[in-house]
């Protein structure tokens, strides 16, 4: 709970530069919430008067009275409309602000931060994540502060009228803000425990269904997995059914506080009119301020529910942000350029944590100048622990690598990245045009170059070919690429930066025969008088390097001409 | 919330909602439950408003102590009491309405699956597939849920309170009236123009929305080419973009509940003052003035709550937009059904031909195992059904070969030659344009695909692990088979080290697509399961596609061991799997160029042996 409140005040930070449009959203929410609270007492008041007034001597100014109602009522509209723009206006900016912000400190992690958290949902995970703390501002911290400013100006105002009102509705108050809600999370926690569970497992049993359904039939188990399905969806309706319950009870609850509330103030203010002690109307007034006080704290059981996933997503999100990088980058002072690009390993050992085996251990390998090499192994054997060493995207313990004779820690990062490129089985292609992908490469490549660069990697017409051309949407898992093109365009990248050393990372992993004929062939190009480490167990792949080593226990030469 | 709102394209949301509601007609009876239970609500609340007013106009008015309202209040309580009951009491028969339809999608999602058959995934996106079966049903509960029976209330208890205010002040029930109809008039004009604008933008607003996310998925990339630093000026501006874009829209969707609130908002200050007026003037008595002041905010919620139930409509409309495709009954051709109804002509429905047409009814297999299966001049032709970019494999023409027991007989040649095709033809996967595959003599479209499907094994070119444990992964197809016979089919795949290594065994447990498992692990276990079933014909797509060369040695040799009792179709593009074959048949663009023994067909210096020969030098 202590680290939950010390990441909201983190949170609460991030919104400092906004903080204009963040006070101004819940200064609005209070006026909405306030408006309608006077305009329901007033109109109660104002009846009750004008009623008195018609049977008997009383008189009544009832101009001003009738024209603040209808002037609440426009109040309480305008500032509804404003309050949502402003308080979108704010969740937008803080949005933008906290994915740079974000962005920034995942950037020097780079991959190591993705791989050290397990498997593939991390993206998933952290969209999720990013998505709560969205909708901070909006869900919790607007709805939390309207309630409790609100809740003291009409408790305040109450007691101007009668104390013992003012006191019964703030314990009503906090019976609906505080006890109920926290007696709901209690529940709807105990009650979602396991929804998440089962929610996923009926995914990925949909999932696995789709997908081996020819498997599924010729093993004569589709009724197994029909029942399996079904059965979770059974199992997620009853979780769901625990967690409506939560909600209901809670909802019957607070209205029913806010009922017994106005009921308790009718009975402790009728005997003061019966006495003469209090006017009227005001009795009408008060009965209808309670009741409607209620209003102000309604979003707040949501606000709690939403709370704990908030608090978690922000844990989450800060550690990932508070992670330390892998590797150091050298100081700009030390920092020296290969003159040559041959790479040398020398003894080189790497384990990710200090308690596990080695995942390399005194490993050597040396690539003179445009040498071609291929690395083969079991899987596990460290084959992609050693692209991520040379990449820099890991610290290794013991031994040295260096390129041109330079030690690889004393390489400054910009001058690693125009020195190596790489083409690996699992190139992003990024959720845009295929000419901007090819413009990572190299940001002022011309068209000419780019074409070029496709003719090189085998793609040239295949691209010419989509009706948009270059400006065509790669789509958002590359769905207008096939494997092979994709892996194709990632070659036309290479092409494009040209750097001197290559590495590639299975790169015709997951092709059929043809696409890969394809890749080997662009490959082939590519490679000519680069200095090439080749990460295949493909014989056609490993045909094409002037050698191949093993990365592994047993060392193994093999050497072709 | 609105940033996060369903894209509805291209009007078919109006179609979509059809289709919902036309499902929803399952569960009338338990939606009118619903607003029944919810009309009831309003009435008591009605009977509240009442008493209030009661209690308070007879303090004020008649000056009555307290001893003389308690008549009143103690009713009072038990309507509070009552009203949380039936709050409660809708909200359970709402979710169980919701449930019912969840419920009946999934068994009709489910169904879709065993009448269509693996057939039907052949050029389907079995990821959007999926993702109907789990987020899309769960995507219309608030619809059934909330939405339903909302629109429901909200016709029915506003004319509840209008038939309780007019007897008692008729102006007041005509101002209601009058400003109802304007309201959701208003929302009309003005949601219509909010949703015109969003479908406009939105394709425009996910992009820039998802812009982030992509880049962290990238990020490796990014870093490889150096423009991680770059991208953070990325994120910044299209993030700023995406603000301003998203507040146009916005600034336009929150028009119409502006002009909802403000309706509402004023219908209830004009009753209000007008009231007070006629009170002023002697023109109505204060206890039905009250009585309809406190009605006439209640008036108006339900069509205020309708306001916040319209993102469940989009929710589910978005999520119809996934289930229709597969639910609706022209989808694909049927698999399975097709057989057993009797006398069923041959439309032509992607089945022209069923063997010679005569049999009707589905044959039997004999209780011996098979002894041969033949194509009989074979031929497949993509229909123009083919509706995904996913291959359905390439079409074939007159193929003619025998596979006998105990035989292997390999399928070789250049991607794209129709090798899996005949695969998944013999698997019955796709249907036989032309000629018949006879499985001893009985023509295939004539055996009762069950019973066909017991007597195969297939390991596809990427088996599927299923979430469970690693035991239960390969005793799918043959739930009673030993320990025993468990270890020899692992044996033969060479996957018995795999389970030995694991601390659970075969007890492990596997989650996602086999997580924990390399490409070759999963392929080895997929290939032990198929073995499990001790299968009269085996089917092997690829088996040694992610195996390094040793692990493929090995897998082959436990095949040659397996094989004996099996008549196995080996496709492969793996030469030293080809070696091992008893024939090779040599394909080309559909059509069968060369056939015999490996070593006939390396000596025959032919297409085969040109293929060996560029395998070996990697040109390939």
């Amino acid at each position: 709970m202590k680290t939950g409140m010390n990441d909201m005040r983190r949170l609460m930070r991030l919104f400092r530069p906004y903080r204009i449009w963040v006070v101004g959203g819940i200064a609005l929410g209070c006026v909405v919430i306030l408006a309608n609270v006077a305009l329901l007492a007033l109109s109660g008041w104002f009846i009750a008067g004008m009623a008195l007034a018609g049977l008997g001597p009383q008189s009544i100014s009832y101009f001003a009275p009738a024209a603040l109602i209808r002037g609440l009522a426009i109040l309480r509209t305008g500032a509804r409309y404003g309050e949502r723009l402003v308080t979108h206006e704010a969740t937008l900016r803080f949005l933008a602000e906290l994915r740079v912000w974000f962005y920034e400190r995942l950037e020097p992690l780079g991959p190591a931060a993705m791989d050290s958290w397990r498997g593939g949902d991390l993206l998933a995970r952290i969209r999720s994540d990013i998505d709560s703390l969205d909708n901070f501002y909006l869900r919790i911290l607007a709805p939390v502060i309207n309630a409790l400013i609100c809740s003291i100006v009409i408790v305040a105002g109450l007691a101007l009228y009668d104390g013992r009102v003012a006191a019964l509705d703030l314990v009503a108050l906090l019976l609906a803000v505080l006890v109920i809600p926290l007696m709901v999370q209690k529940f709807a926690a105990s009650a979602g425990r396991g929804l998440t569970e089962i929610r996923s497992a009926l995914d990925s049993a949909a999932t696995d269904t789709t997908r081996g359904l020819g498997e599924l039939f010729v093993l004569g188990a589709f009724e197994r997995q029909r029942a399996r399905v079904l059965e979770l969806g059974e199992r997620l309706i009853a979780a769901q059914r625990r967690q409506m319950w939560v909600g209901a009870i809670g909802r019957a609850l607070s209205g029913l506080v806010g009922n017994l509330a106005m009921w308790g103030a009718l009975v402790l203010v009728i005997p003061l009119v019966a006495a003469g002690d209090m006017p009227g109307p005001q009795l009408a007034m008060l009965a209808l301020w309670v009741l409607a006080s209620f209003e102000a704290v309604a979003p707040l059981p949501m606000a709690f529910a939403a709370f704990g996933e908030t608090a978690a997503a922000a844990r989450r999100i800060f550690e990932i942000a508070d992670a330390t990088p892998a590797v150091r980058a050298p100081d700009a002072a030390i920092a020296k350029v290969p003159a040559c690009f041959d790479l040398t390993l020398t003894d080189v050992s790497m384990r990710y944590r200090p308690e596990s085996d080695w995942a390399l251990q005194d490993f050597s390998l040396s690539l003179a100048e445009g040498e071609s090499v291929g690395l083969v192994g079991e899987s596990g054997a460290g084959k992609s622990t050693l692209l991520a060493l040379v990449q820099r995207f890991r610290e290794f313990q013991s031994g040295e690598i260096t390129i041109g004779g330079v030690d690889l820690r004393e390489i400054s990062e910009a001058t690693l990245r125009q020195t190596i490129s790489v083409v690996a089985q699992r190139t992003h292609l990024f959720n845009a045009s295929i000419r901007d992908n090819l413009l990572l490469a190299k940001p002022d490549a011309s068209d000419d170059e780019l074409h070029h660069a496709l003719k090189l990697a085998g793609l040239e017409d295949e691209i010419s070919n989509f009706p948009d051309g270059l400006d065509t949407l790669v789509g958002e898992v590359g769905t207008r690429l096939s494997g092979g093109q994709a892996r194709r365009v990632a070659i036309a990248r290479a092409f494009l930066r040209d750097a001197r050393i290559l590495l590639l990372d299975e790169p015709t992993e997951g092709l059929d025969a043809d696409s890969e004929a394809r890749v080997l062939e662009a490959l082939g190009k590519l490679m000519q008088g680069k200095t090439t480490l080749l990460v295949s167990h493909w014989p056609r792949a490993l045909a094409f390097v002037g050698r191949v080593e093993k990365v592994g226990h047993e060392p193994l030469h093999e050497s072709r001409s | 919330m609105a940033l996060s709102s369903t894209p509805t394209h291209d009007g078919s949301a109006k179609r979509h909602e059809a289709w919902l509601k036309q499902k929803s007609r399952a569960v009338r009876g338990a939606l009118s439950l619903t607003a029944t239970s919810g009309l009831i609500g309003g009435v008591l609340l009605i009977i509240q408003c009442w008493l209030v007013a009661r209690v308070i106009d007879a303090a004020i008015i008649e000056g009555a102590e307290l001893d003389g309202v308690w008549q009143w209040l103690w009713p009072l309580l038990g309507i509070f009491l009552a009203r949380a009951l039936m709050s409660t009491i809708t909200d359970r028969l709402a979710f169980e309405a919701a449930s019912r339809i969840k419920r009946t999608l999934r068994e009709q999602v489910m169904a879709r699956f065993a009448a269509r058959g693996p057939r039907w995934m052949e050029g389907q996106r079995s990821g959007e597939i999926a993702n109907a079966l789990g987020s899309a049903v769960e995507g219309v509960h608030d619809y059934v849920s909330a939405y339903l029976p909302q629109k429901q209330l909200a016709a029915m208890i506003p004319v509840a309170i209008l038939v309780a205010i007019f007897p008692q002040d008729w102006v007041s029930g005509l101002i209601l009236l009058i400003t109802a109809p304007i309201l959701p008039l208003f929302m009309i004009i003005v949601g219509r123009g909010a949703e015109a604008l969003s479908q406009k933008q939105w394709r425009r607003l996910a992009l820039m929305g998802a812009h982030f996310f992509d880049a962290i998925e990238g990020l490796t990339t990014l870093k490889q080419f150096g423009a991680s630093r770059r991208e953070a000026e990325a994120v910044a501006r299209i993030s700023e973009d995406y603000r301003s874009a998203t507040m146009k829209v916005l600034r336009v969707a929150f028009l119409s509940s502006l002009v909802l609130e403000f309706f509402a908002t004023l219908g209830v200050a004009m009753v209000a003052v007008y009231i007070g007026f006629r009170l002023y003037y002697g023109q109505l008595d204060f206890l039905p003035g009250l009585f309809a002041l406190l009605l006439a905010p209640e008036f108006y919620r339900p069509l205020r709550d309708m306001g916040a139930n319209y993102h469940a409509r989009m929710e589910a409309i978005g999520a119809v937009g996934e289930l229709m495709p597969i639910l609706s009954e022209d989808s694909g051709e049927p698999d399975n059904e097709q057989r057993e109804g009797s006398g069923e002509p041959n439309e032509g429905s992607g089945e022209p031909n069923e063997g010679s047409g005569e049999l009707k009814k589905a044959q039997a297999l004999p209780d011996r195992p098979i002894a041969r299966v033949r194509f009989e001049q074979v031929s497949f032709h993509h229909g123009p059904t083919a509706g995904g970019e996913e291959s359905h494999g390439d079409g074939v023409e007159a193929i003619d070969f025998t596979l006998a027991r105990g035989e292997c007989v390999a399928l070789v040649g250049p991607s794209g030659a129709g090798k899996t095709t005949l695969g998944k033809l013999l698997l019955g996967f796709l249907p036989v344009s032309d000629g018949v595959i006879r499985i001893d003599e009985i023509p295939l479209p004539m055996l009762a695909p069950d019973a066909w499907r017991q007597r195969l094994g297939w390991m596809p070119q990427r088996p599927t692990l299923f979430a469970g444990t690693i035991g239960e992964n390969l005793t799918l197809g043959a739930p009673e088979s030993t320990r025993d016979d468990i270890e020899a089919a692992l044996r033969a795949a060479d996957a018995l080290d795999i389970v030995h290594k694991l601390p659970d065994g075969l007890e492990t447990w596997l989650g996602d697509g086999g997580s924990g498992l390399s490409g070759g692990q999963i392929q080895r276990l997929a290939l032990a399961r198929a073995l499990l079933g001790r299968p009269d014909v085996l089917v092997l797509d690829e088996p040694t596609a992610s195996l390094d060369a040793g692990t493929a040695a090995r897998v082959l040799a436990g095949l040659d061991r397996a094989r004996v009792d099996t008549a196995t179709l080996l496709i492969t593009h793996d030469i030293s799997a080809a070696r091992r074959a008893d024939r090779i048949l040599f394909l080309d663009r559909g059509r069968i160029v060369e056939h015999g023994t490996p070593a006939e067909l390396e000596a025959a210096s032919g297409a085969f042996a040109r293929f060996v020969e560029l395998a070996e030098r990697g040109v390939l």
